[in-house]
């Protein structure tokens, strides 16, 4: 099965290396490709530097060497290149991060009206309809405070749909919820796998990863220790630090 | 909720209150009495209105006398400073919360130089300076001389007379430079109260540097900002009677000259005081007002 042949891919990925100023080496030499319409999960122990490979997609976090080219464009440090990236990448965080003094309407405009100029109104009819997709059409002028931590997590998905990304990165997005709102957060991003977005998905549901992802790569130390079909990987791993993983977790 | 603290706080005197409220009575019994005694002091409280307000026979009107001019170029000095400071400290602010190692270094300096240097030695400097250098070099005095007759009006209304201005110019951008070292420090506060992943999700949404700052992180900076600000304007009132230094007609030079003129020490001081007081306060009552709408709408 080849499902990252390297002519569509929409994410290529070659030879990155972190280390933080404290002397963390959060990513060592990652490789990885990434086909339109994949859905690529990625697991590992807290502290292994998935979130920081994720981070390092749209920019949030610079890379020390290595490349990462995104729909043809480098992140580099072109101001306009990164600008570009981050209008095709949307992010949905941990913590939401939704922005507390604007109504759930305005956090989805705001991107649409000042980073693609979108009018007031036009911006407002986009919103409505990807709050629709998320089953919180009637929530839009409430608040972020006023939301349960499922449906503030369910804005922060269609704020980073505003823009019409070609991909979505999800960092750990249920970890935050309480146990009886992750199903809800998870149907949308089962909807939006369905649909054919391209994602990556930093997760600790293990059942979820394996369901939806194409592919699943289990990092440890930085590095990609294990990169296969997702069924196969967590079915039958290859690699003894996997096996240890997978024992503890599922 | 009520904590302990809130629960313990009486609403009635104990006698130990009566008793030391007794004893602060008597003192200040004692203290007007002596003053009203014998030689000590006479009072004539009568000075106050007379430097208040004047009737000008002329034009068969009253007119507000040097006490209440001194009041009025008190609010315009603050007002301008405020408003200047204000500036400084929302640019300094924000520059002092960026990465770069110059535009820390920059603010730190000023902030620093203006918070361990007496304000009175920088009146004095920046007085001399600016007055006699960059006012100078700006040609600002000719160039307020050859305003018309409104425009000198409308000066008066919103600084101070044409002669004084240079003057007044330099007291406003003294005090705004030292004030807005303060606000650099309020600013900069209240952004790094914003957490990181705001800015996380501004910059993953594609915005730009300054739309960030714009829509996401000075509006919910301004929280913690603008209590702290309208506190920092009570200063700058305070602060303000510095300038009598360098003649500046304010509330304070004007005591000092009607004192000069009439000897009426503690009437005069004491309604300088009262007139800075009901300034000030009511700068407080509105910090206060602000503080209990922003809880509401959280």
């Amino acid at each position: 099965m080849s499902i990252s042949s390297h002519h569509d891919a929409i994410i290529t990925v070659s030879g990155i290396s972190k280390t933080f100023p404290n002397g963390v080496r959060a990513l060592d030499d990652v490789s990885v490709s990434i086909a339109r319409q994949e859905v690529l999960v990625v697991i590992g122990p807290s502290g292994s530097g998935k979130s920081t490979f994720l981070r390092c997609l749209n920019g949030l976090e610079t890379v020390d060497r290595g490349t990462i080219v995104v729909d043809g464009i480098p992140l580099d440090h072109d101001r306009s290149n990164r600008l570009e990236i981050r209008k095709e990448v949307g992010m949905v965080f941990q913590q939401f991060n939704l922005f507390p003094h604007m109504t759930v309407g305005e956090n989805i405009d705001l991107a649409q009206r000042r980073v693609r100029g979108t009018s007031a109104a036009d911006a407002r009819t986009v919103s409505l309809e990807l709050l629709a997709k998320v089953g919180l059409e009637e929530r839009v002028d409430s608040y972020p405070a006023r939301l349960s931590g499922g449906q503030q997590q369910r804005v922060a998905i269609a704020r980073a749909l505003a823009l019409r990304p070609k991909v979505m990165l999800f960092d750990e997005a249920t970890s935050a919820l309480d146990p009886e709102m992750i199903g809800e957060v998870l149907d949308v991003m089962r909807a939006l796998a369905a649909e054919g977005m391209t994602m990556v998905v930093v997760t600790h549901e293990m059942g979820f990863a394996r369901e939806v992802g194409d592919r699943a790569v289990f990092i440890d130390e930085g590095r990609f220790v294990e990169l296969a079909s997702a069924q196969r990987l967590f079915d039958a791993p290859r690699e003894d630090r996997t096996r240890a993983f997978l024992s503890k977790v599922l | 909720m009520i904590g302990p603290y809130a629960s313990s706080r009486r609403r009635r005197f104990t006698r130990l209150d009566i008793a030391l409220l007794t004893l602060l009575a008597l003192a200040v019994a004692w203290f007007i009495l002596r003053l009203y005694s014998g030689e000590a002091y006479r009072w004539n409280w009568r000075v106050i209105g007379r430097y208040m307000v004047r009737y000008d026979a002329a034009a068969g009107r009253w007119r507000a006398n040097v006490l209440l001019n001194g009041l009025l170029t008190t609010i315009r000095l603050s007002l301008w400073s405020g408003i200047l400071a204000t500036l400084i400290g929302l640019v300094m602010g924000v520059v002092a919360t960026r990465k770069r190692l110059i535009a820390r270094l920059i603010t730190r300096s000023y902030v620093e130089f203006a918070r361990n240097t007496p304000p009175l030695v920088l009146v004095f400097l920046f007085y001399y300076f600016l007055g006699d250098q960059i006012i100078a070099v700006l040609g600002l005095e000719q160039a307020i001389m050859s305003l018309g007759p409104v425009q000198r009006q409308i000066l008066t209304v919103i600084g101070a007379p044409p002669r004084q201005f240079p003057a007044f110019l330099s007291a406003v951008v003294t005090l705004a430079l030292f004030e807005g070292a303060y606000l650099t420090e309020i600013v900069r506060a209240g952004i790094e109260s914003v957490s990181r992943g705001q800015w996380e999700a501004a910059y993953a949404l594609g915005l730009s540097p300054l739309d960030r700052y714009r829509f996401v992180i000075l509006p919910q900076a301004w929280r913690v900002v603008l209590p702290a600000t309208v506190g920092q304007f009570i200063s700058i009132i305070k602060d303000s009677a510095i300038v009598a230094v360098i003649s500046i007609p304010e509330l304070t030079f004007q005591g000092l000259e009607v004192m000069a003129a009439t000897y009426r020490t503690f009437e005069i001081w004491i309604t300088i005081a009262l007139l800075y007081f009901v300034l000030s306060s009511s700068c407080s009552w509105i910090a206060h007002a602000l503080e209990r709408r922003m809880a509401i709408n959280r």
